[in-house]
């Protein structure tokens, strides 16, 4: 009961979740690989899967509004099924999507430091935060969303957008962008975590309210994650493809940039608690996924960091190794896993409510045929 | 059922610690501010298949009046090795984030492929704002120029170029703007052309030419082909054109300019509108539809001088082929694209 307590959020901070989710890899090391690729159509590869993971996420909400996948009533092969491919997904997310952050924070943020200092930072945050449950995990982000709007206010007062067509056009539909679709797999669809939680109607919120805030995230998600991509375009060309991390390199080259420096900070905070938070919510998915088969305990949440940190500081350690897996056959398991989950898992949970349903409507109408066999009864022995 | 012992408050404070330990930890392994020296300009050439580097460095010794711009140099064939050999010579970590101008030889510009730019940029060696400039003589002698007003030559390019960035004259560029027009069609690109000057006791830096290459070829704009290339590829709203007619010399001001370029088959043409005032200096009795017409003339024949000086190296200075390529088009592709362009200029001055 206090299992399920710990994993409810509220309808908004699912939202704020899911949005997290959707922008916090794709601004990072993506636009660099996706212009290397196909250049200045970069931004339509972006623009279609990050639509398709946005139609994805209702599905994840039609899922969860019902309960965490693994509290519903599924049979429990099913959920055990549900756990461990979830479970494979989230130790590959968390180790090579996450290596892909703590490379800029070891690389840019500090000059050239350690991994193991930096993972071992970020793993006690997720472990906690993991243990604490998702109503923790949505809570916080809850608290910081307001460094990220502040960031996206800063960004868009100081910004010195040039968007120049000659640097967008030609607009090409062509094969290439499929290859790059399929070369950059690994970075889209990250909606499995949000599959372990209980999403719950919101208290302070009417149902125009949050269709508002709705209509903004999902604007948001798309514009941020479109828009770094376009404007990181437009301000590198295709020399973009010697320039990481583009959130970064795109908001320091601003209005005051010559007066003051790169005043990157605000962007970079948001980033790191969206990076964070994301990390966390893998970290989360991979520890209720061990304990759906172990039981509630917490050294669950600290052998799942123990694995995560042993494959990014010794298994992977560099940003080569960790692009060389980025675009494996890995990509395919982990992309497979995070639709076939959730697709699996609605369709689950409509034929469990249908058969709830069905059983609901049976029960009334055996009642009354009971009733009337007492009826025929009674009236046979009064003749 | 048992409350998990992670949810007591102990168990957060230690994390908080271990976090705190942890990061601090991180923070110890990096040198402070004081065993740094921090660069503020950059001098590169490639001479006799090597490297030479320079850099400037500011002493203060914790007083305001007692600056020193001292410039450190070395020669190697690798960047990293160039820099760890600076190290040594300055006795502290040489950092390269806060310079504020790259100055680079001509030799560099058109032999080295632009290893030592991508070695900067892939690297993040340098911050985003710093300016680069083409050096007429060796960079070595701009960078470590003592000058008139006390400031190191380096040193007094970077701030220099950081206040004309919207002025008529050369146009400043930094780093991402170089390597986004060296992956453009043509590769062309252009920079700040510097040379140390001497008049009498004066030693002062000259900004007023453009260094132009695609890695090979390469040219040097005059004065008033530099103000073509601003006017054509820069959005100015600062700066001051002059004219002149029956034995007579004006000046106006330009508060806005804006250019279009199209590209077709065998014709370019630039639309130059351009704003101006006549604040600056206008004689007496002045006819102001003739000083217009004086006024197009010039801008005129200023773009046709840039476009014409590159176009005889076969310098794509326009990027009329990424123009070209961007309308869906391939015939940028052909040998004698370029050669067998014609430039059309129109100018459209408002008199405000």
């Amino acid at each position: 009961m206090e299992n399920d307590q710990k994993n409810k959020i509220y309808e908004e901070q699912f939202l704020l979740l899911a949005f997290i989710s959707v922008v916090t890899f794709k601004i990072v090391m993506l636009p660099q690989y996706l212009v290397s690729s196909v250049a200045n159509n970069s931004y339509l590869v972006v623009a279609f899967m990050v639509a398709i993971e946005i139609m994805m996420l209702t599905v994840v909400y039609g899922t969860v509004k019902n309960g965490s996948i693994l509290e519903q009533d599924f049979p429990k092969w099913l959920k055990g099924v549900f756990a461990i491919l979830i479970l494979v997904s989230s130790v590959i997310k968390s180790t090579v999507r996450g290596s892909e952050g703590i490379a800029y924070i070891a690389t840019s943020l500090y000059a050239n430091v350690s991994w193991t200092f930096i993972t071992l930072a970020l793993i006690l945050v997720g472990i906690y935060i993991a243990q604490k449950g998702a109503k923790v995990l949505a809570r916080s982000a809850q608290i910081f969303f307001w460094i990220i709007a502040f960031a996206c206010v800063f960004f868009i007062v100081f910004s010195n957008i040039k968007l120049d067509p000659l640097d967008l056009m030609p607009f090409k539909i062509s094969g290439e962008l499929a290859v790059a679709c399929d070369k950059y797999l690994m970075w889209f669809g990250d909606f499995t975590p949000l599959l372990l939680v209980t999403v719950t109607k919101s208290k302070n919120h009417g149902k125009k309210r949050m269709a508002v805030w709705t209509l903004f995230a999902i604007l948001g998600a798309f514009l941020l994650t479109v828009g770094v991509t376009i404007l990181f375009i437009c301000t590198f060309g295709e020399a973009g493809e010697l320039v990481g991390n583009a959130f970064l390199n795109v908001s320091s080259l601003n209005k005051i940039f010559f007066m003051i420096g790169s005043a990157d900070l605000p962007t970079v905070l948001s980033w790191l608690v969206m990076y964070t938070i994301k990390f966390s919510m893998i970290v989360y998915a991979m520890s209720t996924c061990a304990k759906f088969f172990f039981g509630d305990k917490f050294i669950l949440s600290i052998i799942s960091g123990v694995i995560i940190y042993c494959i990014i500081c010794f298994g992977i350690g560099n940003l080569n190794t960790n692009y060389a897996l980025d675009i494996s056959w890995l990509r395919y398991v982990a992309f497979f896993i995070e639709f076939l989950v959730t697709i699996v898992a609605y369709i689950a949970m409509r034929v469990c409510q249908s058969k709830k349903e069905k059983q609901q409507n049976n029960i009334p109408s055996e009642n009354i045929t009971q009733q009337n066999l007492n009826q025929t009864d009674e009236l046979q022995g009064e003749i | 059922m048992k409350k998990p012992r992670i949810v007591d408050k102990k168990w957060l404070v230690i994390a908080i610690i271990i976090v705190s330990l942890v990061v601090f930890s991180v923070l110890e392994e990096q040198k402070t501010v004081s065993t740094r020296a921090i660069v503020l300009a950059i001098s590169l050439d490639w001479k006799d298949n090597e490297y030479e580097m320079g850099i400037q460095v500011l002493k203060t010794d914790g007083q305001q009046d007692k600056q020193e711009f001292i410039t450190y140099s070395t020669t190697g064939t690798q960047m990293t090795e160039i820099i760890s050999k600076l190290s040594q010579d300055t006795g502290g970590t040489v950092s390269l984030c806060h310079t504020m101008a790259l100055i680079l030889g001509q030799n560099l510009l058109t032999k080295d492929n632009d290893k030592a730019i991508r070695f900067f940029v892939e690297n993040e060696e340098l911050c985003n704002n710093t300016m680069i400039v083409a050096s007429k003589g060796s960079p070595l002698e701009v960078l470590s120029a003592k000058l008139s007003n006390g400031q190191g030559g380096g040193y007094y390019i970077g701030g220099m170029l950081r206040n004309i960035v919207t002025d008529l004259g050369v146009i400043p560029i930094i780093v991402k703007d170089y390597i986004k027009n060296r992956y453009r069609i043509g590769g062309c690109v252009y920079m700040p052309c510097v040379s140390v000057e001497k008049t009498g006791d004066t030693t002062f830096i000259s900004v007023k030419e453009s260094f132009v290459t695609d890695g090979h070829n390469y040219a040097i704009l005059s004065e008033n082909a530099t103000k073509g290339l601003s006017l054509t590829l820069n959005k100015l709203k600062g700066g001051e054109l002059s004219y002149s007619f029956d034995n007579k010399m004006g000046q106006v001001e330009i508060v806005k300019t804006s250019a279009d370029i199209k590209a077709q088959k065998d014709t370019a043409t630039v639309k130059i509108k351009a704003k101006l005032n006549d604040r600056a200096y206008v004689p007496e009795n002045i006819d102001e539809k003739r000083s217009v017409e004086a006024l197009q003339k010039n801008v005129k024949s200023y773009v046709e001088e840039c476009f014409k000086t590159c176009q005889e190296q076969g310098l794509d200075i326009f990027f009329l082929g990424q123009r070209v390529y961007a309308q869906g088009k391939d015939f940028y592709m052909q040998s004698d694209f370029l050669e067998n362009m014609q430039l059309k200029v129109e100018v459209d001055i408002t008199m405000k």
